[in-house]
């Protein structure tokens, strides 16, 4: 992949010819994380019509029976976690609050009064971006914001939308504008999800959260039985499997709107010393290699990869990925003991679950090992070998190395990269390399950091005025979004961008091999930024073995 | 061009007040464009409208602008409280080859150009019938019909930057000749003082202007876009222009003022004049001699006598004729250095929002196809003209696409300026120095920074 590239950037280098052939930062040939950008697939998904999208759904072949027959496991009740005696136990009287599709009625006398107070009320009013998750009956799954059950009635109105959108001509329901607000809507099997957002992000953006969001329900049930649950009863309530994952839902809204890793669809690196990434990855490797079910090992520390040790023939999402970042952050019981859990990996095969060990490396460590396979009572002997892991890792001092690139230590060059560059009119930077699906900001995101956005966003991610002294890194990435969108965009991509007014400068520019993104002082000379562009690739090769995993290890 | 007839799906005003009670969901649509779409059909288009405008009303003070759906791009405009009009585009069915892609943008309708088409739709509306709820009930369908069906039928919506950015053209003269305008203007008011002159047009350009400059818009689209192409093409066939012509004519109404019935059939129009403090009904009484076209308006309440239009005839014919003649030669003088200039392949714009002065190296009537800006181009350049805040009081952007288009804007303060350079293996330092090139041939003396 690696080699294409170069050839293409040499060709469609534009304003910064002189960038030598073979400076590439960050591409290896082989890529621990399936780059498929997530912008074409989301735009494939927008261009479909409804009954595709419906097969895509549904006939999907199983990866994980795929692994289990070639390991020689039968594949039998694998998907069947939570019985489907569950559903069908405690039967409610459950009314639809789906009226048909009247919505002359709606809006005449009916829905309104009360229920539309509710909207009003203060848990709801002046949000920055709400999301309603629904079934296609219009039951209420999960609201950002408020109580779901006191918005039956929205929900019922925005089933009503959608479905008599979908009753013209098979058509979809995509969004609604005001000068100020946008509405995205997003039908996907059973579901309907739903963004009312005041923010800047764009249409896909936001389409592209709330495939997050519906991915990561996926990734509690799993799409056959989520599939099932609405075959067999319309009106079921979600809510009842779903337990526990509204909070996982609200952090992932959460991590989308702050970290950038989403708005690239790329996957954030610890940055390590080369010797100790490789340390810790043969540590796995060595450990693991006799564990036939192993599918993928993976450590990450602060929303950030570590290594990951895969199964040959298969790479992971970095979609997928995210999910375990939030899945790990919002679980604190991990830290106390060793887990045993099922997850289901939406782009890795939504149809069924892995099983996984999940632990802390050690208790002055902030790591987490996860260890997938296929075998559903593998818990000992993985247990086993993160001992051993862990052993390992102690000894050859590479707990040490992370706990310094966690903590920030100040010897570090990636720890403050600005300053370590030393060009004063760079403010801020971002860069992802495509081949890998890797990134890097000029502003890592450290644990602590991460708690304070959970903090802050506790105060009820009501939209507020602030006079902007200082950008935060968060700030930063906010600008970006309209650059990346029209980067991007399906049907006119920019190639290059180059913006200055009085707030900055800001500089996108993607090639076939990179994207980067940079915030200059105001109204810099553009000789300057182009000089200081070069400079910056150039640091970022220098250092590319430190801040991305330039391998693609498997057991 | 876009074949407005096989894009537009549907074209609708509703206000929900008119019939509140079920069962009269038809009396909520005051018009529905095309006409054989069925009743059913209707209300179902409306209700979703409806309901659309609701939904959005409890996230948002703001009114509803747009709903997009697979297949179809509705946009909202809301002139008058609870009176709605909504467009409806048909979208190039999306395919998932790459070379759809390109069709696709070909066949874009940006949202900006329905807006706008909306917009101008219903300033007319109000200029020459008033404002929606000025109209009794009983008669707002039959008015609505009546204006609304031609109109939407005679609009071309062509993929041009002149619906993306909707300005006026204005003539700059040197002095002596602005100065014989505007003496012959003060001249027939001193002497006609009923009479107020309005606008002075030469060819599709504007020279002189008494109105606000959002009434000045409207009334310079009717006359460009409807009034003057109509006149040009009875001159062309009516072959040698008679001898009376070439001191001018009436032509609002169509046949001139002969008799007084000629006088029943003047136009009458909502205007806001430089001194009013609000909006008056008035005559509009249009005069023309050979390119030159100048606009009158009267207290729509005056009796107006055949006798002083003959006078006026008389009075405007030569004067208007002698001013006609020295523009036109103005004119040659610069069409001529303009060409010396024009000869490069890249384009520009100009706009300036404060008195909508509209410039550019496109010709305006686009006869040559490959003049015209890309739709890919235009869709960038809108973009960039409906976002204001991205480049604030001054500020530069420049965004290179795919097919090796550089696309140049700058903003100070209420003026843009878009340059356009198609130019392979460029960089942005090269673009950057052609751009102030161009900025100083076409715009001496107007001050973007950054430079």
């Amino acid at each position: 992949m690696a080699s294409t590239s170069k050839d293409t950037v040499s060709t469609n280098v534009t304003s910064q010819e002189d960038i030598d052939d073979d400076l590439l930062p960050g591409a290896c040939p082989e890529s621990v994380l399936n780059p498929t950008d997530s912008f074409e697939e989301f735009e494939t998904e927008m261009s479909s019509n409804p009954q595709e999208r419906h097969s895509s759904l549904t006939t999907k072949c199983s990866t994980i029976s795929e692994i289990q027959s070639e390991i020689g496991e039968s594949s039998k009740d694998m998907k069947t976690v939570k019985s489907s005696d569950d559903l069908k136990g405690k039967d409610e009287a459950m009314s639809s609050s789906a009226s048909s599709s009247n919505l002359t009625d709606q809006n005449g006398d009916g829905v309104d009064s009360d229920k539309d107070e509710y909207l009003q009320s203060p848990e709801l009013v002046n949000k920055e971006k709400h999301v309603f998750i629904l079934s296609s009956a219009g039951k209420p799954i999960y609201s950002r914001y408020g109580n779901e059950d006191k918005l039956a009635g929205l929900c019922g109105v925005i089933q009503a939308l959608v479905s008599v959108v979908e009753d013209q001509n098979q058509d979809i329901l995509r969004s609604i504008n005001t000068k100020d607000c946008k509405a995205v809507f997003l039908v996907k099997g059973p579901l309907i999800l739903v963004a009312v957002s005041k923010s800047n992000e764009s249409e896909t953006q936001l389409v592209m959260q709330l495939t997050y969001a519906f991915n990561q329900i996926v990734s509690v049930l799993t799409l056959t039985q989520l599939n099932r649950i609405f075959e067999q009863r319309r009106n079921y309530d979600l809510r009842r499997l779903l337990a526990g994952a509204e909070r996982l839902i609200d952090n992932l809204l959460i991590f989308m709107e702050k970290d950038p890793a989403f708005l690239l669809g790329a996957v954030r690196c610890l940055p390590l010393p080369e010797k100790a990434r490789e340390n810790i990855t043969n540590a796995i490797i060595s450990t693991c290699n006799k564990i036939r079910d192993l599918v993928f090992a993976i450590m990450i520390a602060g929303n950030q990869l570590i290594t990951l040790v895969r199964m040959k023939k298969y790479t992971l999402h970095p979609s997928d990925i995210h999910l375990l970042f939030n899945f790990v952050r919002s679980s604190e019981s991990f830290k106390t003991a060793e887990s045993w859990t099922p997850i289901c990996l939406p782009k890795f095969d939504a149809t069924g679950f892995l099983h996984g060990h999940v632990s802390y490396i050690s208790e002055d460590c902030q790591a987490c090992l996860l260890l997938l396979t296929v075998q559903r009572d593998a818990f000992y002997p993985l247990s086993q070998a993160k001992h051993t892991i862990a052993e390992k890792l102690e000894k050859l001092k590479c707990i040490g190395a992370i706990n310094d690139a966690l903590n920030r230590s100040k010897d570090l060059p990636t720890t403050n990269p600005l300053k370590h560059i030393g060009i004063p009119i760079i403010r801020h930077f971002m860069y992802k390399c495509k081949s890998t699906a890797q990134l890097f900001t000029s502003d890592p995101i450290s644990l602590d950091r991460l708690q304070d956005y959970r903090m802050m966003h506790r105060e009820g991610g009501d939209i507020t005025v602030k006079k902007i002294e200082k950008l935060s890194d968060i700030d930063y990435v906010k600008n970006y979004r309209k650059f990346c969108n029209q980067i991007h965009c399906a049907t006119v991509p920019a190639k290059f961008i180059f913006r200055s007014n009085s707030q900055d400068t800001i500089l996108a520019w993607i090639t076939n091999g990179f994207e980067l993104y940079v915030t200059f002082d105001p109204l810099v000379e553009k000789e300057q930024t182009k000089k200081a562009v070069d400079h910056l690739l150039q640091w970022i090769k220098r250092e590319e073995n430190r801040i991305f995993i330039m391998n693609a290890p498997t057991f | 061009m876009i074949d407005i007839n096989s894009k537009i799906n549907s074209f609708f005003i509703f206000n929900s007040t008119f019939g509140p009670k079920e069962g009269e969901e038809l009396k909520r649509i005051l018009f529905f464009h095309p006409n054989q779409v069925t009743a059913d059909a209707r209300k179902i288009q409306v209700g979703l409208c409806e309901a659309v405008v609701k939904f959005m009303s409890t996230f948002s003070s703001e009114p509803c602008e747009a709903l997009q759906t697979q297949t179809k791009r509705y946009i909202f405009f809301q002139p008058e409280k609870n009176y709605w009009m909504v467009l409806v585009v048909r979208l190039p069915y999306p395919t998932k080859s790459m070379s759809s892609i390109a069709e696709k943008r070909g066949d874009m309708i940006q949202p900006v150009m329905m807006q706008n088409l909306l917009v101008t739709a219903y300033k007319m509306f109000r200029m020459f019938v008033g404002l929606f709820s000025d109209i009794p009930a009983e008669d707002i369908y039959t008015k609505c019909q009546q204006f609304f069906t031609p109109y939407i039928l005679s609009r071309n919506i062509t993929n041009d930057v002149t619906n993306v950015i909707q300005g006026i053209n204005y003539l700059p003269l040197e002095k002596n000749s602005f100065f014989k305008v505007v003496c012959f203007i003060d001249l027939l008011e001193i002497n006609y003082s009923d009479f107020k002159c309005i606008a002075f047009i030469y060819n599709e350009q504007l020279i002189w202007n008494g109105l606000s400059t959002d009434d000045m818009l409207t009334l310079y689209q009717y006359l460009v876009q409807s009034l003057l192409p109509k006149q040009v093409e009875k001159e062309i066939q009516g072959g040698a222009v008679t001898a009376a012509q070439r001191h001018g004519r009436f032509i609002s109404p169509p046949d001139g003022i002969h008799t007084l019935d000629d006088i029943q059939k003047l136009v009458k129009v909502y205007l806001k004049l430089e001194d009013d403090t609000e909006t008056k009904q008035y005559y509009l009484i249009i005069y023309r001699t050979l390119s030159a076209t100048i606009c009158l308006t009267v207290d729509a309440k005056k009796t107006l006598e055949l006798e002083t239009f003959r006078s006026l005839d008389a009075f405007i014919g030569p004067q208007l004729y002698n001013i006609a003649s020295t523009v036109s030669e103005q004119c040659t003088v610069h069409a001529l250095q303009n060409a010396q200039l024009a000869n490069t392949e890249n384009k520009f714009i100009y706009f300036n929002r404060l008195n909508l002065a509209f410039k550019t190296s496109a010709p305006i009537n686009t006869l040559t196809p490959s003049a015209a800006i890309k739709p890919e181009v235009l869709t960038i350049i809108a973009e960039l003209h409906s976002d204001r805040k991205s480049l604030g009081n001054y500020g530069e952007i420049i965004i290179k696409t795919l097919d090796e288009y550089w696309i140049t804007g700058k903003s100070s303060n209420e003026r843009e300026f878009y340059v356009v350079i198609q130019k392979k293996n460029a960089n942005i330092i090269e673009v950057a120095e052609e751009v102030k090139q161009i900025c100083e041939a076409q715009m001496k003396g107007i001050f973007f920074y950054p430079i």
